[in-house]
């Protein structure tokens, strides 16, 4: 036993140069911050998202409270917030920055971070047979390039003028001058978003070239790319997409910093502040627009992809069933990941586009519905006659698709250019990127998380725990986003619409929403309680218990108990595809089980 | 039960015989292009709106940057063939003079921007001029992340230069072979890149 320890060791230090050292002993800093095992980075990277999610979760629930009850102050609120919310009222300053910072920790720091540095850090190397990423040190690095993101994002809440307030997208003009007169937020609270998103953006990108390399070159022994879940096919595609499309988010935010810093004009043009005329002159705010949403729309399906993967793993597992149409999955994702990049001026049909342009970019957005719809049919006919256990990743996962498809039919209706400059900016574009990428994502998250925690620290979660979540959580953001659709033309981030008598008669509807957010924010709590419980007291994995769903993936096939390096003797090869469920009679076969005499490989 | 194989995988890619780090350089020069081709379609989208387009002259010394680019390239390729040749003399020679030639293409960078002030062209100006301060120093940057690398392999080359046996030691482990190899290619890579940018400016400004 010592002997494979030490043999293990040997491999994994590869990477250390020539210092060999065989009594490699992990001190609570290497093991714990900063551990280049990819397992322990994905932890490290799943709790900095749960503490983001809570933290943007909080300020949703800060402006759901204004939004439902606009005449009324809240005390606790100034108790809090001091001078933002001063006789318990919000000030609209502040209401704009809680949806900033909101949209910003949820789109990236949350659902791409959180999301996929998570699941691409756990599965990647478990999933393909690797003992670790192809770079360890670049992943410790794409980490903690992350942390310091969050550290200056968090830094920028507490300063004197605020974080930054003029929305996530952060837009000029509004956003391309350092000038208080404007906002409190175009100050240091947005020099602070544009330094936390570069480092954000670099963190990314680290990771995002790790996870690649890692797919392409190190899978073991007989892993052909036909082999792999579909959860590192998901993962793969996300990566590519992150490689590809961020360089334009940072192009975008480091030319605005020259116009805010410097004095040059890429994005202002002719603009008068208190009867001021500026100096800037020349620059286009559309091409901002253009550059950010270059990033922004591939972004949406670098939060989504992940969730594909995971869910898609997770209904075949619990449903002992292969999944439907394993290529016809993976070609989707391809289709998908293509058309991404032809359809990001969708968000800006109502910029004074040629009207011939714009028709362009509905085709290719309708036509992404095409994937996207097989997917779905492919994730029903999974779960057609399947042998179901309704555990909790189970509901999320199906959760999942019941989003996917509600959220995704509206946005056939955004997509068309003739409807969205009717619907464009209302709280219908609201309610629906909310549920299709927004709540759906959470729910692969979830499904991940309860499906992958024996893995991660071999301890069960509790399972009464996580029905009350699911359904609590279903319900719950079904009530708090589908009414949002009928609020005809209500405009969206507006502080408040009790001066307009037309949304008189939402004011009920604005108060009920907020409830359901408190309620669904406050079941997200049960689930953090689960989840930190569940790693000191959960039911404890014994020996033999290693594969607890049945599943038939290679991670499924290491120990228990943590080991950097992954698995104590040789990787094990692989044989076959990843979803031979109830085949040859048997409930499922292992990916590392040879075929049969006779068995063709599927 | 033949479920396990002997050759482990994380020492020689079995999947691919690209090295993973060689692999991830591709793929991070493939994201600085998408970074070098938005910011020059930016230019060209706001070119395209002549009312606001204030056109100048590039400044001559440019040509002067993109030929020592191309200079140091070449020498950079030199050294890294007399490596594999094991001739370690010439290949300190000429990793020193890519290396000044590098540091070189900064200094003529810093002398261009200086002649667009002399004729008046600022960053805050017209967004023309901003477009060649942001986008040339953009590929400064990157330029000196090369320099850092070089400047590195550089001191490593010349430390313990009298120690045959460690210089032999040095020229016989793979492993620095393969970094050397990262090295030039990302080199080649952003001198490229400048070279595109040269010509797109050329294009672009009178």
């Amino acid at each position: 036993m010592a002997d494979i320890a030490t043999d293990v060791h040997a491999h994994v230090d590869h990477h250390h140069d020539d210092h060999h050292d065989h009594h490699h002993k992990e001190t609570f800093l290497t093991k714990y911050i900063f551990s280049q095992d990819h397992k322990m980075i994905s932890k490290q990277f799943l709790i900095t998202g749960m503490f983001w999610a809570v933290i943007g979760a909080l300020l949703s629930v800060i402006f759901r409270m204004q939004l439902g009850w606009p005449e009324e102050t809240f005390p606790i609120l100034e108790t809090f917030l001091g001078k933002w919310a001063e006789g318990g009222r919000l000030s609209n300053d502040f209401y704009y920055a809680l949806v900033t910072m909101h949209g910003t920790i949820l789109v990236f720091f949350v659902l791409t971070a959180g999301l996929s540095g998570t699941f691409a850090n756990l599965l990647i190397p478990l999933q393909v047979g690797a003992r670790d990423m192809a770079s360890p040190f670049m992943n410790l690095l794409s980490y903690w390039f992350f942390f310091a993101a969050s550290l200056v994002m968090f830094a920028s809440l507490f300063i004197q003028t605020g974080p930054a307030s003029g929305g996530w997208t952060a837009y000029p003009p509004l956003n391309g001058i350092r000038d208080l007169a404007i906002n409190n937020g175009s100050g240091l609270g947005l020099d602070l978003w544009i330094g936390s998103m570069a480092l954000f953006i670099v963190s990314t990108l680290l990771g995002g070239l790790n996870y690649v390399a890692t797919i392409i070159n190190m899978r073991t022994k007989g892993m052909t790319m036909w082999k792999l879940p579909l959860t590192i096919w998901a993962l793969l595609f996300t990566a590519v997409l992150g490689i590809l499309s961020f360089p334009a988010l940072l192009a975008a935010v480091s030319m605005m910093e020259f116009d805010r810093l410097l004095g040059s004009s890429f994005f202002l043009s002719e603009i008068i502040i208190n009867g001021q005329l500026l100096d800037h002159k020349g620059g286009s705010p559309i091409l901002f627009q253009h550059l950010f949403w270059f990033l922004g729309h591939p972004e949406v399906y670098i939060i989504i992809l992940p969730a594909f993967g995971i869910v898609s793993e997770v209904l075949s597992v619990h449903s002992r069933k292969p999944i439907f149409g394993y290529r016809a999955m993976v070609l989707s994702i391809m289709a998908i990941v293509v058309i991404s990049f032809l359809v990001w001026a969708h968000h800006m049909f109502v910029t004074g586009m040629n009207p011939l342009v714009g028709s362009i970019f509905v085709l290719f957005t309708l036509i992404i519905a095409v994937p996207s719809a097989i997917k779905v049919f492919n994730w029903i006919s999974t779960l057609w006659r399947g042998n179901l256990r309704l555990n909790p990743p189970m509901l999320f996962a199906i959760g999942f698709v019941s989003m996917f498809i509600s959220g995704g039919l509206t946005g056939i209706f955004l997509g068309n250019s003739a409807i969205d400059i009717q619907l464009h900016d209302t709280y219908f574009v609201v309610a629906h990127f909310h549920i299709v990428m927004g709540v759906a994502a959470f729910f692969g998250m979830f499904a991940g998380i309860y499906h992958w925690f024996p893995k991660m620290y071999g301890r069960l979660m509790n399972n009464t725990l996580g029905y009350i979540h699911f359904f609590v959580t279903l319900i719950g953001s079904y009530m708090i986003f589908f009414p949002m659709h009928f609020m005809t033309g209500l405009p969206r981030r507006y502080y408040t619409h009790s001066n307009f008598t037309t949304f008189d008669n939402f004011g009920g509807l604005n108060e009920f929403i907020s409830i359901m957010a408190m309620v669904v924010f406050l079941a997200q709590l049960i689930f953090i309680f689960n989840f930190l419980y569940s790693i000191f007291n959960g039911y404890k994995l014994k020996k033999g218990e290693e594969n607890p769903w049945g599943a038939t993936t290679l991670e499924w096939t290491t120990p228990v108990e943590r080991l950097h390096g992954n698995w104590p003797g040789d990787i094990p090869a692989v044989h076959r595809w990843p979803y031979d469920y109830e085949v040859n009679g048997e409930p499922f076969i292992m990916q590392t089980t040879p075929l049969k005499e006779g068995e063709v490989e599927h | 039960m033949d479920v396990t194989y002997k050759r482990d995988n994380i020492l020689k890619g079995s999947s691919s015989n690209i090295p993973p780090q060689k692999f991830a350089l591709w793929l991070g020069m493939a994201s600085m292009t998408m970074y070098f081709a938005a910011i020059t379609s930016a230019f060209i989208v706001k070119r395209a709106d002549f009312n606001s387009w204030a056109n100048f002259k590039l400044p001559d010394i440019f040509i002067v940057s993109t030929v020592i680019v191309i200079l140091c390239s070449v020498l950079l390729q030199l050294a890294y063939n007399n490596y594999k040749k094991t001739n370690y003399k010439t290949y300190r020679l000429l990793l020193g003079l890519s290396l000044f030639a590098g540091i070189s293409f900064i200094g003529t960078q810093l002398v261009g921007w200086t002649s667009l002030q002399n004729y008046g062209i600022f960053v805050d100006g017209n967004p023309s001029g901003s477009f060649l301060y942001y986008i040339s120093g953009a590929h400064g940057l990157h330029l000196i992340g090369g320099i850092v690398a070089l400047l590195i392999t550089f001191v490593r080359a010349i430390r313990n230069r009298k120690n045959e046996i460690y210089v032999l030691q040095q020229i016989a482990d793979p492993k620095r072979l393969l970094k050397l190899e990262l090295i030039v290619t990302f080199w080649h890579y952003i001198d490229l890149i400048w070279v595109y940018l040269f010509i797109f400016f050329k294009v672009n400004y009178i």
